[in-house]
């Protein structure tokens, strides 16, 4: 187990952030932390890297207990903050080799490290100019570069992509696969799931500082009752064609608004065949027919009882 | 750690704002008070040194005794006092009076006078010089009406009395009374250092900025932090204040006396209780930086005017009332180890600025640690 969080309870004030939250990340995880602003999700990593002091449970990392003075295990950790936090006076290159000099103390060897991170990030062609020059996708990649330079055993990303264009966003998601690849266990919180179901390996869902769900992303789709959300342009529906719907096996929930019908059915198969054969045998005309199957957006929705991002 | 060095040095010096009030705000108010006091101060002609007062004697009635005996009083005061002027006529005596050639002139008759046409130290001496005599001639004539047996014992003790008077010379010393408007801006360049310690400290708290929340899961030890900081922003401020001395002494001809080991010794006492009052500005409390600035604002402009930036009488109205306060104010400490090494040379009085100085550095320090080497925050 690379980081182990057991019965964390983190309170501000009346405040309870974050309520017995448990967490066990592998080795070689891209571990999600997905929850909505204000959930607990950046309180839990500033509690693991021992900035905050927390008022119960335990948290290892690496095996060791995390304390403000263990130096032997931050050496190991990169971190990537949600705020950007470089220094303006100083350029790219600057920066980078500033915060590598945090962790690696032979000169040669940062070297090659800020050049690696420089082209891993992009930054090649920017390596002389000042933070403030830079577009917000190029500074995002600069935290980054900061964050992961000296090569650690494990990354923690705090939303990197906050504010980021859409073209940016890729990139920096690549990136962090490719770190993953080359053998970083990655920490990742965000409030898009998209990003998450994208990269993570396994998810944890929380909120009100509470570990909702986790696990892989097909596994807490399959923990919810939503299996498949089919959308049918109908024009005239009757409340006994309804009724008939809902009582069609599999559907357990139904809406008709605006001459669209809305079904979630459970998990199975012909779900969609048995409702259009249906309006076939009753001759009800109908447009275009949409099929999803659930996304992490319904697993929240239906776990906690609203949206994702509000 | 040279890393560090190196870092926290370019980081420093490529903060403009941050560098303007820690060393172009000082120039250009040095500037500043050189052209508002012009030629009025001895700093402005560049003159370091007394000068006799010039005077005119106009011999109205030599008869008398007494103006023969204050026509030899005057004769024989001290050439290095005053320095009588000789006119042919009154005419010509209160001609060179208004072209401010002489500073006053005495008329020499049975009840001696001095004419003026200003007021000011020379006009000030030359009142005190006949005031004086007038007292003594008043004493020793009342002593020979009424006991003249003790005459010779009165006269032996005004000679007593004059050997008691050391003359301390001022080796050179500026007397110039604009001298404590400068002698208060290095104070208070001094402690403009406060905002170069309180902006790289909020840099190293994770509750206070993102940089420090970067900085504080590193592997690297706080203490390490903080010392490589503490050292090159007391390096580039005690470099910025030997600019501005450079530029007083060197530019606008401002002495700053000639003990240059005593000089550099101040200046580094003067440049660290700046630079350790904005590391304890920076470590107090969670308030924002802006909020420290203003903070750091009130530590330096306060101070100094107390210690007579803004008026020069003000440190000697505190001293007369409130003297502690010029003790624990460290703009007045620092003008007065100043004023030790260009004016008057104390030594007790300057190691007394300097222990003071070292006390309240520690006191900083400490406390500054007590508060920031707690690492794990209660909020972020």
């Amino acid at each position: 187990m690379l980081v182990h969080i057991e019965n964390l309870v983190k309170r501000y004030g009346d405040l309870l952030a974050l309520d017995h939250l448990s967490l066990d990340i592998e080795e070689g995880e891209i571990f999600g932390l997905l929850g909505p602003n204000g959930s607990g999700k950046t309180t839990a990593i500033n509690c693991l890297l021992a900035l905050l002091k927390y008022d119960k449970g335990t948290i290892t990392i690496f095996g060791k207990d995390m304390k403000p003075d263990s130096y032997d295990i931050k050496q190991d950790i990169g971190v990537v903050m949600q705020n950007v936090a470089v220094f303006e006076q100083m350029s790219v290159y600057e920066n980078i080799d500033y915060f590598c000099g945090l962790y690696i103390r032979d000169k040669q060897k940062r070297r090659e490290l800020v050049e690696e991170a420089i082209a891993f990030t992009g930054l090649s062609d920017f390596r002389k100019m000042r933070p403030k020059k830079l577009s917000g996708g190029l500074l995002r990649r600069l935290n980054i570069a900061c964050g992961i330079v000296h090569k650690p055993r494990l990354i923690i990303m705090d939303e990197p992509t906050v504010a980021v264009d859409p073209q940016s966003r890729n990139k920096i998601l690549e990136g962090i696969l490719e770190l993953n690849r080359q053998g970083s266990t990655i920490i990742y919180t965000s409030h898009y799931m998209e990003e998450v179901e994208q990269i993570c390996t396994r998810i944890a869902i929380i909120d009100h500082g509470r570990v909702l769900a986790s696990g892989t992303t097909e596994e807490l789709k399959k923990m919810i009752k939503t299996g498949e959300t089919i959308t049918i342009e109908a024009v005239a529906l009757t409340k006994n064609n309804l009724a008939d719907i809902r009582s069609l096996s599999h559907v357990f929930d139904l809406s008709y608004q605006d001459q669209t019908m809305i079904l979630r059915c459970s998990g199975a198969k012909h779900n969609l065949i048995r409702v259009l054969n249906y309006l076939q045998e009753q001759d009800i005309p109908f447009g275009r027919v949409f099929s999803e199957l659930p996304t992490l957006n319904d697993v929240f929705l239906e776990i906690t009882g609203k949206e994702l991002r509000d | 750690m040279l890393h560090l060095l190196k870092y926290q040095f370019l980081q420093t010096i490529r903060s403009r704002s941050i560098m303007f009030w820690a060393l172009a705000f000082p120039l250009i108010l040095g500037a500043l008070f050189y052209v508002s006091f012009g030629n009025t101060g001895l700093a402005g002609t560049g003159e370091t040194d007394w000068e006799p007062v010039p005077v005119a004697i106009v011999t109205v009635d030599s008869s008398s005794a007494n103006a023969a005996s204050f026509l030899t009083f005057l004769n024989e005061t001290d050439q290095d006092m005053i320095d009588i002027h000789s006119y042919k006529t009154e005419k010509a005596a209160k001609k060179a009076l208004r072209r401010e050639e002489i500073s006053g002139i005495y008329y020499v008759k049975s009840v001696s006078s001095l004419t003026i046409a200003s007021n000011g130290i020379n006009q000030s001496i030359l009142s005190s010089l006949l005031d004086s005599y007038e007292k003594n001639a008043d004493m020793i004539r009342d002593i020979a009406t009424q006991h003249p047996e003790k005459l010779s014992d009165a006269l032996a003790s005004l000679n007593d009395y004059q050997t008691l008077v050391k003359e301390k010379s001022l080796g050179g010393h500026s007397l110039d009374p604009t001298l404590t408007y400068f002698l208060a801006l290095i104070a208070f360049a001094c402690l403009s250092g406060v905002y170069l310690s309180i902006h790289s400290t909020v840099q190293l708290q994770a509750n206070l900025s993102a940089l420090g929340e970067r900085r504080s899961i590193t592997p690297t030890h706080k203490l390490s932090l903080i010392l490589g900081d503490l050292l090159v922003l007391e390096s580039i401020h005690f470099v910025n204040i030997l600019i501005l001395e450079l530029y007083l002494t060197q530019v606008l001809h401002i002495s700053l006396g000639h003990d240059i080991p005593k000089l550099l010794l101040i200046t580094f006492m003067g440049t660290l209780i700046g630079i350790c009052l904005g590391i304890l500005i920076g470590c107090a409390g969670k308030l924002s930086y802006s909020v420290k600035s203003g903070i750091g604002v009130l530590v330096t402009l306060l101070p100094s005017f107390l210690a007579g930036l803004m008026f020069g009488g003000m440190k000697n109205v505190i001293e007369q009332h409130c003297p502690v306060i010029n003790r624990i104010n460290p703009a007045s400490v620092l003008s007065d180890a100043f004023y030790c090494l260009s004016v008057y040379d104390d030594a007790v009085r300057y190691r007394r600025c300097i222990l003071i100085l070292v006390i309240m550095c520690l006191l900083c320090i400490s406390f500054s640690f007590l508060m920031i080497r707690r690492e794990r925050y209660d909020s972020i």
